[in-house]
């Protein structure tokens, strides 16, 4: 059994409000997954039904081979959570609350927690009710990740810490994957987990509509590109280069959308006097545009998600 | 491996202990406040003013009795103020053990910690229960000294029964306010549900009775259940004692059972 999470058509209501229209998702053992989708796709959701603190409207779910439910409070001894939206008593000291926290684990949690504290420079002296937001979230990353859990379920681990720390963070989740650990994490933004996830699942309208490599999907998104030349240029010289899309050519200016190696792009600019360039990652929205218009795959292969169109938000 | 029984009441004493000690504190200073005037106010003297009033607003007012230091004790202390502050405390707690934090988002850790649902549930209804136990020894151990320094007529046994109906009624009404709020996740609704419930119990116990043929309304009240029996004069109230724990055991129950069934932190 090698699944640490496996979804399957994973419907969840609010009242009248469908948050999760069917979702699949499948994490590996041993894999950090980003969970990765714009603001109300059903990312927390997702992860709120793997605690347990929501039940599942339909479909099926199994957390490191068992239902959340049935799994109860023996299955969440093997689970770190990192809430997105982290509440924490205001009177109360960080230390304290650690405590409290590791005291419910019982193991070695608690003697975990100093050294992240301190490698995270949180001051566990302070009321929770004074502490920055930044600081706030190093205490919820520090009880996650203390008990050593085999899964460690992040929601938007990184909001709210400054560029440092959430560097320090990819550094602690791959340090939790080497030690045999199954990550999930979400996100709105790929360049925030590319450095750590191998994989990502975006998730659109509660819907994973693509599980990918990193790095393909990186490819797949492209970057757009901008050349400036010394002298007007002639269009046909760049269109139909390979990897080379959208190419808009206004007097010496050429811009162009580049999926996959800059290599052919290069070479054809090469014998030309370029003034100026850049290239800019694509935002992922636009990836999601993308699948929805079945265009971002390779070719031949329709994206199953974009096949049956954008599902409704709300049930009639 | 789950922590041992009594860390999430641990937890949540440790957050509330201070604010647990005040509740105690004005209780303490009410009582002594009240039972202090009895040798000014109460005895013969209270028999003469009261003469003087009509009969329906002096058991209106649950002044039936002040010739007595039991009566006025138990007129005072334990039908007015006493009774007011124990409600506002453990109806306010009640609420916000489960409900309140829910609502702020401050259970979530907790819920997903390797805890039970009943268990989260469960130990924040044993620290209501002992918050309840703490206000009403605090005023039976006041009372205890007062009698002592005043020469009071009140008996250690009844004194004691009177706390314990205290506890009962404050706990009961507690629970139906928690157990309210674990059903619902909605602060709100369990404060409005507790506090409804007091003041129509304490309607149905003292105007009830004014209405003709209407006597038997009072049956029906908690705060009768708790006080109409008039445990500081006449020792411990089965029966009423025994309803109000069927209350809470009802309250507490339902709301447990929806409790481990719905959507947690989900309420919007
Ligand atoms: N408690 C709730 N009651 C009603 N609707 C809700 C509730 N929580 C979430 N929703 C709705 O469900 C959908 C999914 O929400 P969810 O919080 O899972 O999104 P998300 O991907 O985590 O978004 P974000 O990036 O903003 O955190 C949204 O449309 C949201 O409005
Ligand atoms: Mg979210």
């Amino acid at each position: 059994m090698d699944a640490a999470v496996r979804v399957r058509g994973l419907v969840k209501d609010y009242g009248r409000t469908r948050a999760l229209h069917g979702l699949d998702l499948d994490v590996r053992r041993g894999e950090v997954l980003g969970l990765l989708g714009p603001n109300g796709a059903g990312k927390s959701t997702t992860l709120r039904v793997l605690l347990d603190l929501l039940r599942p409207t339909a479909g099926s779910v199994e957390v490191l081979g068992r239902s959340p439910q049935e799994g109860g409070a023996a299955l969440r001894a093997r689970i770190g959570y990192l809430p997105g939206e982290l509440a924490l008593p205001p009177r109360v000291t960080a230390g304290r609350h650690l405590g409290h926290l590791a005291a419910l684990r019982g193991d070695g949690t608690a003697a975990r927690v100093p050294a992240l504290a301190e490698r995270f420079g949180l001051d566990l002296r302070r009321p929770l009710g004074t502490l920055s937001k930044g600081n706030r979230q190093k205490v919820g990353i520090v009880q996650a990740f203390a008990p050593a859990p085999e899964l460690l379920v992040l929601d938007e681990p990184t909001s709210g810490l400054d560029p440092l720390l959430q560097r320090e963070l990819r550094l602690l989740v791959g340090e939790a994957r080497d030690a045999g650990a199954t990550v999930l994490l979400s996100s709105h933004a790929l360049d925030e987990v590319e450095e750590v996830a191998g994989r990502v699942a975006m998730v659109r309208a509660g819907l994973v509509v693509d599980v990918d490599a990193v790095g393909a999907l990186r490819a797949r998104a492209g970057q757009h590109v901008r050349l400036e030349f010394a002298a007007p240029v002639d269009r046909a010289a760049f269109a139909g280069l390979p990897g080379v899309e959208e190419v808009v050519v206004e007097g010496a200016v050429l811009t162009c959308l580049l999926r996959g190696t800059p290599d052919a792009l290069l070479r054809a600019a090469a014998p030309r006097t370029v003034v100026r360039w850049s290239a800019q990652d694509r935002e992922l929205e636009e990836l999601f545009l993308d699948l929805y218009r079945g265009r971002a795959t390779p070719a031949g292969t329709p994206p199953a998600a974009a096949v049956g169109g954008p599902p409704a938000g709300v049930r009639p | 491996m789950t922590a041992p029984a009594g860390t999430v009441l641990g937890g949540e004493l440790a957050a509330r202990r201070r604010t647990l000690a005040l509740w105690c504190l004005s209780l303490a200073a009410v009582t002594v406040l009240y039972t202090s005037f009895y040798p000014s106010v109460g005895g013969s003297k209270a028999d003469a003013l009261l003469a003087n009033l009509p009969a329906d607003v002096v058991t209106a007012l649950g002044f039936d009795d002040l010739g007595t230091a039991a009566g006025y004790v138990s007129s005072t202390v334990f039908s007015l103020l006493g009774a007011v502050l124990t409600l506002v405390c453990t109806i306010g707690l009640g609420a916000g053990l489960v409900a309140g934090a829910e609502e702020d988002g401050t259970l979530e850790l907790e819920l997903a910690a390797p805890v039970s649902r009943s268990r989260v549930y469960l130990e924040r209804l044993a620290l209501l229960w002992l918050a309840a136990a703490a206000l009403a020894t605090t005023v039976v151990v006041v009372l205890g000294v007062l009698a002592l320094a005043l020469d009071l007529d009140l008996t250690p046994g009844r004194l004691a029964a009177a706390g314990l109906a205290l506890a009962l009624f404050g706990g009961a009404l507690g629970t139906v306010a928690l157990g309210l709020g674990a059903a619902t996740g909605r602060r709100a609704v369990a404060l409005a549900g507790g506090a409804a419930l007091a003041v129509l119990g304490y309607v149905l116990a003292y105007v009830g009775p004014l209405v003709d043929g209407a006597g038997w309304v009072r049956h029906l009240s908690p705060y009768d259940w708790y006080i109409g029996a008039e445990p500081l004069a006449t020792g411990v109230d089965e029966r009423g004692g025994a309803l109000l724990v069927a209350l809470a055991v009802l309250a507490g129950a339902l709301g447990l059972v929806v409790f481990r069934r719905r959507d947690l932190l989900a309420q919007r």
